[in-house]
């Protein structure tokens, strides 16, 4: 990977309606996806560290709760989500993004949250009390930059207008929720149906 | 062969006396029912603070048992005066719990008068006995050798309504001898009366507490229906005790935030609820037992409250930021439980509780933990910091859980300096606060010592990327000219 590469992130961020467009229409698919798939660990490897490095004036946390594994499902399940969402809504309103390009244009938009919350763990070590405040600004900044990324990218990939890109993504955070609700479903189906065949199997296992 | 044994016998000796010295001491009477509140609001042990040594009752104070007591006081001189409701009698005892006097009746002017049930009682810093004469609708001032001083009857007030009947249940005196009385029926406060026995104004009622799906259907529903449906009421107190700076202590049963409420003279609540959690008792409790039901106050020297829950019959006590110091009691049958604690009272490093039914008084002394503890908080309090260091240390080193202790050393710490000792007691206690103060303190010094390094490694750095730029330029302009030619 070249030093292209690596700095093609960040020039989206600044640059994002062309670094979007260059990323659906010019530049290599299956470099991108390696590039997004690091993106998507570094966000996990973000949230991790901060959960226990960050500093003792803007993190308190309960040792005895606290579960990385947990933190990685944070990120990997909204994201697989939106995704998922995004790509079954837009296919059926004319969208023109496949769903490699949907996950990867979503993974760039993550790079704001890298980008900003990476260097903070180290410094929240170095502020105190009056100082959090920007802390938490630039925190408020990373996601609303985050958001910025996901509606520009969502547009450009889809090649919608803003409005219909706006109706999108509300349509798409409901879908969301519909795809939560049916995993919980079929999950607490399956549950009662294995609970189901092991009493059956208990059932034999006394008679016989 | 003899010596191979006896070598062996040696060994076993030493081995022996090795591992026995080793064997920890079994510490008597491990208290499972003492525990406090951790910041995460997890119930972990805590050493008893508290042991019942004593019960006195009737039988062995050599007189009538005692019927549906409903109140005691323990006055500056250690004299405990119990309201003796059933029997209409108040009962006097000294400091060893031996009977001084009982009385029964006092004179209004050469005619002989009783009591009817009195369920209050107070006495003042100059012995003068407060009795709420539940009874006899009344409020009766005795001076120290019990002749009649006033008799404080139905107030006549415009702020009272016509068919109000006064029904006297607790009483408190402040310094100044204005008279509080907690009364049945009466939602708007306590009655405080002026030193002459008149009524002058209700002071810190409740605030009314709307149910929102409550007041929902009052909306939707007609005038009539309206009328059947329960009036918003602001709850009734349950007890009331006087500080010495004459702030009154008030429990109620509301079941939000402020069941416990230190009223300054205006009617305003001023207690202070910078513990992990604001003084309610029980922080987690079952939905079917319900939160705790705070039904008696007792204010001690510097600060510290503690508060009577008679669903569980545990008693909570608070110092004056609100930090749960320790909790005891409970109910049962063995010593130190209780059937229906009706109310408690506490002085130097005593503790009394008063059991209505079995109509009997525990007596509690407290270990050399709660000792400690108080006198870590006394300390803290008076602001001798050294020594509430010192003490809190101790308490530490005997449990490690109270969180709140280490705030008292990182206090202690801080102004001695130790700024890096002090982040580290402030973090022990989830102090954020205080662990931003210290932080800054220890920064500015970090570098303010450095400052010399600090700033010799900017301005080389700054002059070394400035050489290495014009370098930079220069070999640029001269590869320029070199290609012109």
């Amino acid at each position: 990977m070249n030093s292209d590469n690596i700095k093609y992130p960040f020039h989206l961020t600044t640059h994002p309606f062309q670094g979007f467009w260059d990323l659906k229409y010019e530049r290599n698919t299956r470099i991108d996806l390696t590039i997004s798939f690091f993106i998507l660990l570094s966000l996990m490897v973000t949230n991790v560290l901060s959960n226990q490095y960050a500093g003792f004036i803007v993190n308190i946390y309960n040792p005895e709760e606290m579960n990385s594994l947990m933190e990685i499902v944070y990120v990997l399940i909204p994201v697989l989500f939106w995704c998922t969402a995004n790509w079954s809504l837009t296919t059926l309103m004319d969208g023109e993004g496949k769903f490699v390009e949907i996950f990867i244009a979503t993974c760039f938009a993550l790079v704001p949250l890298v980008m900003i919350n990476f260097p903070w763990i180290w410094l929240s070590n170095f502020i105190s009390m009056q100082e959090a405040m920007f802390y938490y600004l630039s925190q408020s900044f990373a996601v609303i930059w985050f958001f910025f990324l996901i509606f520009v990218g969502n547009m450009t990939v889809h090649q919608y207008t803003p409005s219909k890109t706006v109706g999108t993504i509300v349509l798409t955070i409901i879908a969301m929720g519909f795809i939560a609700f049916l995993c919980l479903l079929f999950f607490s189906l399956i549950q009662q149906i294995i609970a189901f065949f092991s009493v059956i199997y208990q059932e034999i296992v006394f008679r016989y | 062969m003899y010596l191979i044994k006896k070598r062996y016998i040696t060994l076993l000796t030493v081995i022996i006396l090795a591992f026995g010295t080793g064997i920890p001491v079994v510490k008597a009477s491990v208290d499972q029912r003492s525990y406090n509140y951790s910041y995460w609001a997890d119930a972990v042990p805590a050493p008893p603070a508290y042991q019942a040594v004593r019960i006195i009752d009737g039988d062995r104070l050599g007189i009538e048992p005692l019927s549906e007591p409903n109140d005691f006081h323990v006055s500056t001189d250690r004299t405990i005066y119990v309201a003796d409701t059933g029997n209409n009698r108040i009962i006097i005892l000294n400091e060893t719990f031996n009977v001084v006097d009982v009385i029964e009746s006092f004179f209004i002017e050469e005619s002989k008068e009783t009591f009817s049930s009195p369920q209050g009682i107070f006495v003042n810093d100059e012995h003068h006995v407060f009795i709420a004469d539940t009874g006899n609708n009344r409020v009766v001032h005795l001076d120290a050798n019990f002749d009649l001083i006033k008799i404080v009857e139905q107030p006549e007030s415009e702020l009272l309504s016509d068919n109000f009947t006064f029904r006297p249940l607790k009483v408190a005196v402040d310094y100044a001898g204005r008279l509080f009385v907690m009364a049945d029926g009466v939602f708007d406060g306590f009655m405080e009366f002026s030193v002459d026995g008149y009524f002058t104004t209700f002071i810190g009622a409740n605030r009314v507490r709307v149910d929102p799906i409550e007041y929902l259907w009052k909306r939707f529903a007609t005038r009539e229906q309206r009328s059947q449906m329960v009036n918003y009421v602001p709850t009734e107190f349950t007890s009331l005790d006087v500080n010495q700076q004459g702030f009154l202590y008030a429990t109620n049963v509301d079941n939000s935030d402020d069941v416990i409420k230190k009223i300054n003279a205006r009617g305003d609540d001023i207690l202070r609820r910078e513990g992990y959690f604001s003084p309610i008792g029980d922080v987690r409790y079952t939905e079917t037992d319900g939160a705790s039901r705070l039904i008696d106050i007792s204010v001690a020297d510097y600060e510290i409250y503690s508060v009577l829950d008679s669903r569980k019959g545990r008693i909570f006590t608070y110092n004056g930021d609100g930090h749960l110091l320790y909790v005891f009691g409970g109910i049962g049958n063995r010593l130190g439980e209780f059937h229906t604690p009706i109310a408690i009272e506490r002085y130097d490093d005593y503790f009394l509780v008063l059991d209505r039914e079995l109509g009997e008084i525990t007596i509690f002394t407290a270990t050399i933990y709660g000792q400690t503890l108080n006198e870590a908080v006394r300390s803290y309090e008076q602001g001798d910091e050294d020594l509430a260091h010192q003490l809190f240390e101790e308490v530490v080193n005997m449990n490690v859980n109270l969180e709140f202790a280490y705030t008292g050393i990182g206090k202690a710490l801080l102004q001695q300096d130790q700024y890096e000792k002090a982040m580290h007691n402030f973090e022990q206690s989830l102090d954020q606060n205080n662990y931003s103060k210290a932080y800054l303190l220890y920064r500015n010094r970090l570098l303010r010592d450095h400052f010399t390094v600090i700033m010799s490694t900017i301005l080389g750095a700054i002059t070394i990327i400035t050489i290495i730029v014009v370098y930079r330029k220069i070999a640029k302009r001269k590869r320029r000219v070199l290609v012109e030619q």
